[in-house]
């Protein structure tokens, strides 16, 4: 009986400390993709950006938790106070738990399960609930707009989403994230698949609300849209979550695209780079885009943000998965069915 | 294991030819704009395609009759069901053709969704198989809900269709529950998988307990008591050309399920559901017949009329034997004609344009309208069951079926109900041939309303010429069914 | 091992997403706590008013929205219903070959019909 609970605490102990592996970089992570994205968009408009906390202004991120921390959590008269609070933490929560089944190298991988990409799907589309509830919870006209618009967003560009994903499954037969990985061994997606690479990083842009999809929060309209009432720490559990989701979407399209953990060529000296390192810089070549596309572009009309999702994204990723499956089965090119 | 073959969904042919029309007229709908003459081209092709679909069902081939492997069966059962079907959507569609139309029914999405509707009645009459069963009642549901708040600027018509689409919803609810509670039991879907399952064994309760949710859910379908709540508000509310298309068409596919669901799947056990007939029955022919006194809506009135019939229906369904399914179909094939002919003449209830269906706007229509008035006499004598029209023929092997089973005292009540129902029948006559208005009805009369109210009229007054041949007809009809199974 | 017993070894999967969900609960619970003990609270009438410009809003927030809000929703629930659809599909594509191929163009040919309705209908529209 001892032995039985002893090997599971020892395996509780395990998990836990995998995940905490990946919790805390992660946080890390948010944090200083914070002061990157006022760093590098200084630089780009000719700003220096926060430089002042610490060399090169490092420290900043936490001087920022610290005085968030520190703040008074304001409730709203007429808010649910319940629903209220509870949003920035299911967000942050399920930017969070996302992170499950992601491998971040052969193996590397919390919970190795058959169904990650439903799963990452299906937490990626849950979001829109901590959105809905912030709008609706806070009783004020902003967070309620906000809320609408983020909702309708949030929805328009998953389908299309959906369908990207179902042209890379096409090409894998198997769910599993591992397996997914796998299959680029001798090319990524990226390339067979370009449009729908193209498609898919456009549409992350607009699931995660970041420029020039960001009109959920359109300061000149909406002030900051769904979280307008928010303040203190779960003003900061958006952020987090919100940042969270940024590098889990870079991550998601760094399995489905760019061949997970996996070096561009399988030739020394790119193979002898551990796999983890390949996922991470990845990922933050895909971060810099989405810093690289605020400091640029100008930010979308709601009607033209409506048009691109269904007009033009739906049909052509539609079109695109009988143009993937019909040129496979055509070619005799379909991957094989796994037993069970 | 995936091979694809032809002659596995041939069968189907008339359905799958009926929903191509059906989104082809999507493209067209959506191409052609909201204009009165889009929407009549959208009826006219729709009412070509459902002529076509008569050829198809007629040739087909009874004895090839299983689809998509063995969901779908078109036995001559369901061959005699559909014409019927398709006769009676196509005389609803054609009265829709007229230029100074109800504007709100003069919309391209009306004759698609009836078409649509259409596919779903003729897949319920061919279900041999609890998903297609479900599938088909879904697929009549949808698009008949729409249609019955089809008038977006009426009050009472988006009430209609919103009562009538949530305890729909309920009926389906319980349909499905019933559903998987029989499935959980017999292990299979297939209505002769059941009826082999459930064979020479006692049955537990929870199947019995599933059958008579199905049963309600279906008779929520055909309205019968005390699942007949909508009925009078929807028939209401509704636009009348959409009350007219309810009143003859989906009830024979409800009817025809529900005779293939107990005898096909549920044979066996017919003692069991036949006292859950019975009771419906009875329910209906007393609140049906007694409920219609009292109306002063011509429509509200067809609603309980329509009622009371359905009871006298189920008598032949409860009584569980060939010549019961025999009655059933003699009893709809009159009740199409008569629902035809009645609503042709209802349409035409208008003054000054609007339209008037208080019973009263009747009165001294043998002045106003005489062939009118004595065409409307002959439907109201027929559904009193006054011989020697088609109501009576209905009725009398209805009747005599339930008497050979043994069902002596649910005859006597239906004979009663008859006697009580012929009263309010009566006194639409005695408004026409004995009291005088002074302000008449319009007295235009479209062309398809003439052709639909002769054609009806014909049928009816000619039933006891035809009756051998139909007998004939729903016998082999009745045997492919029950027998064959 | 998991052959004769294959719910264990399920659960064994699903484990550490539990605990992962664990964790994160209680970490944003801890955070949300730790900000309520440690910043002053002091609320008052002016700073529990919704955001508006400078005056108190004039009624409830919540109220009647543009009913195309309503439609994306609809929309999306058949669409992604058709992703969900796909998802089988596009995996098993290998097994199921030519006639599994057809099938699913035949049901997207079906919706497509009904997207260009949609389309054609207006209820894309955002002007």
């Amino acid at each position: 009986m001892d032995l039985i609970m002893n090997s599971y605490v020892i395996e509780l102990a395990w998990i836990v400390g995998k995940i905490m592996l990946v919790v805390g970089p992660l946080l890390i992570a948010v944090a200083y993709l914070t002061l990157a994205e006022r760093r590098v968009i200084g630089f780009m408009q000719l700003r220096k950006g926060p430089n002042v906390v610490g060399p090169f202004g490092m420290f900043q991120p936490f001087a920022d938790a610290l005085k968030l921390m520190a703040k008074e959590t304001i409730l709203p008269a007429g808010a649910n106070k319940v629903v209220f609070m509870f949003a920035p933490m299911l967000t942050f929560i399920l930017a969070l738990v996302a992170w499950a089944v992601i491998p971040f190298g052969e193996g590397l991988v919390i919970a190795d399960i058959n169904v990650g990409i439903l799963y990452l799907f299906a937490i990626s589309s849950l979001g829109v609930y901590g959105v809905i509830m912030a709008g609706w919870a806070s009783n004020s006209k902003y967070a309620f707009l906000g809320a609408l618009r983020s909702a309708a967003q949030m929805v328009s560009y998953e389908v299309s989403m959906g369908l990207v994903i179902i042209n890379v499954l096409i090409c894998v037969g198997s769910l599993n994230l591992t397996a997914i990985v796998e299959a680029q061994r001798g090319m990524w997606f990226a390339l067979p698949l370009l449009p729908m690479f193209i498609v898919f990083f456009i549409s992350t842009l607009a699931e995660t609300n970041r420029a020039p999809f960001d009109l959920p929060e359109g300061e000149s309209e909406l002030v900051a849209g769904y979280f307008v009432e928010y303040s203190s720490m779960s003003f900061a559990l958006f952020f987090l979550g919100e940042y969270a989701n940024m590098i889990l979407m870079s991550g998601m399209t760094t399995v489905l695209f760019l061949g997970g953990w996996l070096p561009p060529f399988d030739i020394w000296p790119l193979n002898i780079v551990p796999g983890p390192l390949w996922f991470i810089l990845k990922v933050m070549l895909l971060l810099f885009v989405f810093l690289w596309v605020r400091a640029t572009t100008p930010r979308y009309r709601y009607d033209q943000l409506m048009r691109l999702g269904w007009k033009i994204f739906l049909p052509f990723s539609l079109i695109w998965v009988v143009l993937t499956s019909g040129f496979l089965l055509w070619t005799d090119n379909l991957p094989a069915v796994m037993a069970g | 294991m995936f091979a694809f073959q032809m002659a596995d969904i041939m069968p189907a042919l008339p359905e799958i030819f009926l929903a191509g029309i059906a989104l082809v007229l999507v493209l067209v709908a959506a191409y052609g704009g909201e204009t009165p003459r889009s929407a009549r081209r959208v009826t006219r092709i729709a009412m070509g395609g459902i002529l076509i679909t008569l050829a198809l069902v007629v040739n087909g081939d009874p004895l090839a009759s299983r689809a998509f492997g063995g969901m779908f069966s078109a036995d001559s059962f369901a061959i005699y069901m559909k014409v019927l079907v398709l006769l009676g959507t196509f005389a609803a569609l054609g009265m829709s053709l007229r230029s100074d139309g109800d504007s709100d029914i003069n919309k391209p999405e009306y004759s698609l969704l009836v078409l649509l509707a259409l596919v779903g009645m003729m897949l319920m009459i061919s279900a041999d198989n609890l998903m297609a069963l479900y599938m088909g009642v879904e697929l009549q549901s949808l698009p008949l809900y729409v249609v019955a708040a089809m008038r977006t600027n009426s009050l009472r018509s988006s009430e209609a269709g919103l009562k009538y689409f949530l305890l729909g919803a309920l009926s389906s609810g319980m349909l499905l529950y019933g559903a998987s509670l029989v499935y959980g039991v017999a292990g299979t879907t297939d209505f002769a998988g059941i009826a082999e399952a459930i064979s020479g064994r006692d049955m537990p309760t929870v199947f019995i307990i599933g059958m008579v949710f199905m049963i309600s859910g279906l008779a929520f379908k055909v309205s019968a008591a005390p699942f007949h709540m909508w009925t009078p508000d929807v028939y209401e509310g509704s636009p009348t050309l959409v009350t007219a298309l309810f009143a003859i068409a989906p009830k024979v596919a409800a009817i025809s399920l529900l005779l293939r669901l107990s005898y096909g799947a549920f044979g066996s056990i017919a003692d069991q559901w036949q006292q859950v007939l019975i009771a419906l029955s009875v329910g209906s022919m007393v609140i049906g017949a007694l409920g219609a006194i009292m109306q002063t809506d011509i429509k509200r009135m067809m609603a309980y009329s329509s009622i009371a019939h359905m009871g006298y229906a189920l008598a032949g369904l409860a009584a569980g034997t060939v010549a019961g399914v025999t009655g059933v179909m003699i009893y709809m094939t009159g009740y199409v004609f008569m629902g035809a002919g009645t609503f042709a003449i209802i349409l035409l209830m208008r003054r000054d344009g609007a339209e008037a269906t208080r019973i009263t706007d009747l009165q001294g229509l043998s002045r106003t309208h005489p062939l009118l008035a004595l065409g409307l006499l002959v439907m109201m004598f027929s559904m009193a069951g006054i011989p020697p029209l088609a109501g009576f023929f209905g009725k009398w092997y209805v009747f005599l079926a339930a008497v050979e089973a043994g069902l002596v005292p649910l005859a006597v009540i239906g004979v009663v109900m008859s006697v009580i129902g012929a009263f309010y029948y009566l006194r639409i006559i005695r408004l026409m041939y004995f009291e005088d208005t002074d302000s008449p009805l319009d007295s235009k009369i479209p062309m398809a309303n003439r052709v639909v109210l002769g054609a009806s009229l014909a049928v009816i007054l000619l039933f006891f010429a035809g009756i051998a041949g139909l007998l004939a007809a729903a016998d082999s009809a009745a045997v492919a069914l029950i027998v064959l199974g | 091992m998991g052959v004769e017993n294959p719910v264990p070894e399920l659960l064994h999967e699903y484990l550490p997403i539990a605990v992962f969900f664990a964790i994160a609960v209680g970490l944003a619970i801890a955070m949300v706590s730790a900000s309520l003990l440690l910043g002053n609270q002091r609320p008052d009438d002016e700073k529990m008013t919704a955001y508006e410009c400078g005056f108190d809003a004039f009624d409830d927030s919540r109220r009647q929205f543009d009913v195309r809000f309503y439609l994306v929703a609809i929309l999306f629930i058949i669409f992604d219903l058709e992703v969900a659809f796909l998802f089988p599909w596009a995996v098993s594509l290998g097994g199921i070959g030519v006639f599994g191929f057809w099938s699913m163009m035949l049901f997207l040919a079906v919706l497509t019909i009904g997207f260009v309705y949609e389309w054609k209908k207006g209820a894309l529209e955002w002007e």
